[in-house]
């Protein structure tokens, strides 16, 4: 910009401001989609719930529901969902990273190719229907729960049960070890192969190339993955729903209770402030990832 | 000066009586059915069935069509009168139906609405702005005073009693809330959702304390009844509806009555055989679900048959029943042979808001069999103030249950 400015005086003596604003013009029309679109579905919905969080059912300005936030149920309820969050990422995260570096490193094209359709597939199974396939399998009469029973293994001979907080991660990582496979893949694929022979050449063992090469290069990219495997278990609503009967204190359950039930209809706006706070925490949860990014730039560049 | 003043009074009313005239006679050719407040001013049930044909369609909201009998309703009505029913979101909330009159578009607001007590107490009240048009059906009379606004914005409909589902394969086969601790219900026992979500839920727990020694002003008993079921393993917090009791997720619920016929019938034809039975040791009544006239109805006049239909005390043809002949009917003849609404809702084993009214004029039909309420039962009825007084016990203790 700079740059092209400094000809424009140059040829003509005066900025060529035209050009300039043509040029502006140009590059507005090109973003003007995406923005409209951040407009539509996110910062006008994001803007409503803020509205609506700090005003009370008839709409005079409140901090009655922000109060509530920081009252039990609801404080347990962010307790669990940031834990429910944190124990699905590291149940799934570690699994889905070596099974994508296994795959990369060791597996044919069309293997490799394989695994990104099947993984598409299963990270986008949820909801209800997800709940409806573990419990059709795993559940009292589960198809699984008979085969293992006529192999004589009855996973509900303990205290197994499906519809508990573990259930719930255990129902999770059908979708979360294949979204860690998808977005992880390419950090792995980054790695290339010549900078292991380079560093084994200069007698490097294994272990040494992982801790001072390997790990230090993919783990911004462990850590974003993480980050969305968190974000995903942490804001998860219907499979959480159909599995619980609201039994786990999880706050986007209690949002729906709140927003759409039968139950309560006089108390829209405390699931709103509800929202914003699952807003602060993801929004907080993003600072080591931009951290860790900013120092990982510093000596990638 | 009295000359004058005959004059002048004879001339006043002669335009005094010619303005009657001249309002009168256009009202009744064009009646505005958006502002008509009962069937007299809709001019009789002929005019008000062909207004209502004109319009051809009716939008109801949240209405599923194996809850208290609805299917049969909506069917009769459409094949009756030929008005389409469009059913938005069938399984939706109160809370749904309340947001969608406030943010829908003309086109898609719902005619009528049938919401839980909650969500009337919710949106009406002093200060704020009526959502509902005045109406009074026919048998406006019959319903109860405490579930009627006196103006006709709003009436109570049906009601449930709280009872026992299970399947056939259950043994022994439970006959009272307190038998549920057996520990042969291992892992069977489900609620009908969360009941800081869904009313009928909230409603077993309320059944489960009147079982286990509380009372419409003490539901904790029944949270702590389970309590006691998660602990021993027999309650499964899988949520009790059609598909998880044919996977085999759970063999035992609490349910509305009135969903018996509709959930046996689905049990049926997946091979299954569904029980209902009212428990012997709580017989707990919910509060009657609300029947409304949207103000900004767009089909004004449907809307008003609608609700004269699900008043309508007539013993009389269901919707297989109807023949050609009586389809030709004219609209008050043809409205005079269908079976009415509150009949249907029995038929649905829902207790109808005008019963009393109906068993005196021995208008009502036999609901049914096998949902007969225990002889001598005691019928509890929490209030809506008790049911909110439930209600912050159960959100505050359930999610740690």
């Amino acid at each position: 910009m700079q740059k092209s400015e400094a000809t424009h005086l140059d040829r003509k003596g005066t900025p060529a401001w035209g050009a300039l604003t043509g040029r502006l013009l140009g590059l507005l029309l090109g973003v003007a989609p995406l923005l409209v679109f951040m407009a539509v579905f996110f910062f006008w919905p994001l803007w409503s719930v803020l509205w609506a969080s700090f005003q009370d059912n008839y709409g005079t300005f409140s901090l009655g529901n922000y109060i509530q936030v920081f009252q039990e149920p609801y404080l347990s309820a962010f307790k669990n969902s940031i834990g429910l969050g944190l124990i699905s990422a590291l149940t799934s995260s570690i699994p889905g990273a070596i099974l994508a570096y296994l795959i990369e490193s060791r597996g044919s094209e069309r293997l490799r190719r394989l695994v990104a359709s099947v993984s598409s597939v299963l990270a986008n199974t949820g909801g209800v229907p997800l709940a409806f396939m573990f419990i059709a399998a795993f559940g009292m009469e589960g198809s699984a729960t008979m085969l293992l029973k006529n192999l004589g293994v009855n996973i509900y001979a303990g205290d197994f049960t499906l519809f508990s907080f573990t259930g719930i991660v255990f129902v999770y990582t059908y979708f979360q070890i294949p979204m860690m496979v998808i977005v992880f893949s390419p950090a792995v694929h980054g790695i290339r192969r010549e900078w292991q022979e380079a560093a084994r050449n200069l007698g490097a063992s294994r272990l040494q190339f992982w801790s001072n090469v390997g790990i230090p290069l993919i783990f911004p990219s462990f850590i974003a993955s993480f980050l969305l495997l968190f974000a995903s278990a942490f804001s998860a609503f219907a499979t959480a729903r159909a599995m619980s009967s609201g039994t786990i204190a999880l706050v986007p359950l209690m949002i729906g209770n709140l927003v759409d039930g039968n139950v309560f209809v006089d108390s829209f706006n405390l699931g709103k402030a509800l929202a914003m706070g699952m807003v602060v925490v993801s929004a907080l949860a993003m600072i080591p990832y931009l951290i860790i990014q900013r120092r990982a730039a510093r000596w990638q560049a | 000066m009295n000359l004058k003043r005959i004059v002048a009074v004879a001339a006043a009313s002669a335009v005094a009586l010619g303005m009657t005239v001249a309002i009168a006679t256009p009202s009744a050719a064009a009646t505005n059915y958006c502002k008509v407040t009962n069937l007299k001013a809709a001019g009789g049930m002929d005019a008000l069935v062909k207004a209502a044909k004109k319009e051809g369609q009716l939008n109801v909201i949240t209405l599923p069509r194996d809850w208290a009998n609805y299917g049969e309703a909506m069917d009769l009505f459409t094949k009756a009168f030929g008005i389409k029913i469009n059913d938005d979101n069938p399984d939706g909330s109160s809370a749904y139906e309340i947001q969608t009159i406030q943010t829908a578009p003309a086109a898609k607001q719902p005619d009528v609405v049938d919401i839980g007590v909650a969500a009337l107490n919710g949106v009406t009240g002093a200060g704020r702005p009526s959502l509902f048009a005045n109406y009074k059906v026919a048998t406006f009379n019959h319903i109860p005073t405490e579930w009627k606004d006196p103006a006709g914005a709003w009436y109570g409909d049906y009601q449930g009693i709280i009872a026992l589902a299970y399947d056939s394969s259950v043994s022994p086969a439970p006959t009272k809330i307190s038998d549920l601790t057996n520990p042969a219900y291992k892992g069977m026992i489900a609620l009908g959702g969360d009941p800081s979500g869904a009313q009928q839920a909230f409603m077993s727990v309320f059944a489960a304390a009147i079982a286990k020694g509380g009372s419409a002003t003490n539901i904790q008993p029944g949270i702590d009844f389970f309590k006691d079921l998660k602990k021993s393993g027999n309650f499964t917090s899988v949520v009790a509806n059609g598909e998880n009791y044919v996977s085999g997720a759970y063999k035992i619920s609490l349910s509305w009555n009135f969903n018996g016929p509709g959930a046996i019938a689905s049990a049926k034809a997946a091979g299954k055989t569904l029980k209902y039975v009212i428990p012997t040791d709580a017989v707990l009544a919910g509060t009657p679900y609300i029947q409304a006239i949207n103000k900004k109805a767009p089909h004004c006049a449907a809307a008003r048959l609608w609700e004269e239909f699900l008043y309508s005390e007539n013993k009389g043809k269901l919707t297989s029943q109807l023949t050609k002949a009586d389809l030709k009917l004219s609209g008050s003849k043809l409205f005079a042979k269908i079976m009415g609404g509150q009949n249907i809702f029995v038929l649905g084993g829902a207790t109808p808001i005008n019963k009393d009214a109906m068993i005196k004029a021995k208008k009502i039909v036999d609901g049914p069999a096998g949902l007969n309420i225990p002889k001598g039962a005691k019928i509890i009825q929490p209030n809506p103030d008790q049911q909110d007084a439930g209600k912050k016990l159960v959100v505050a203790q359930w999610p740690t249950l």
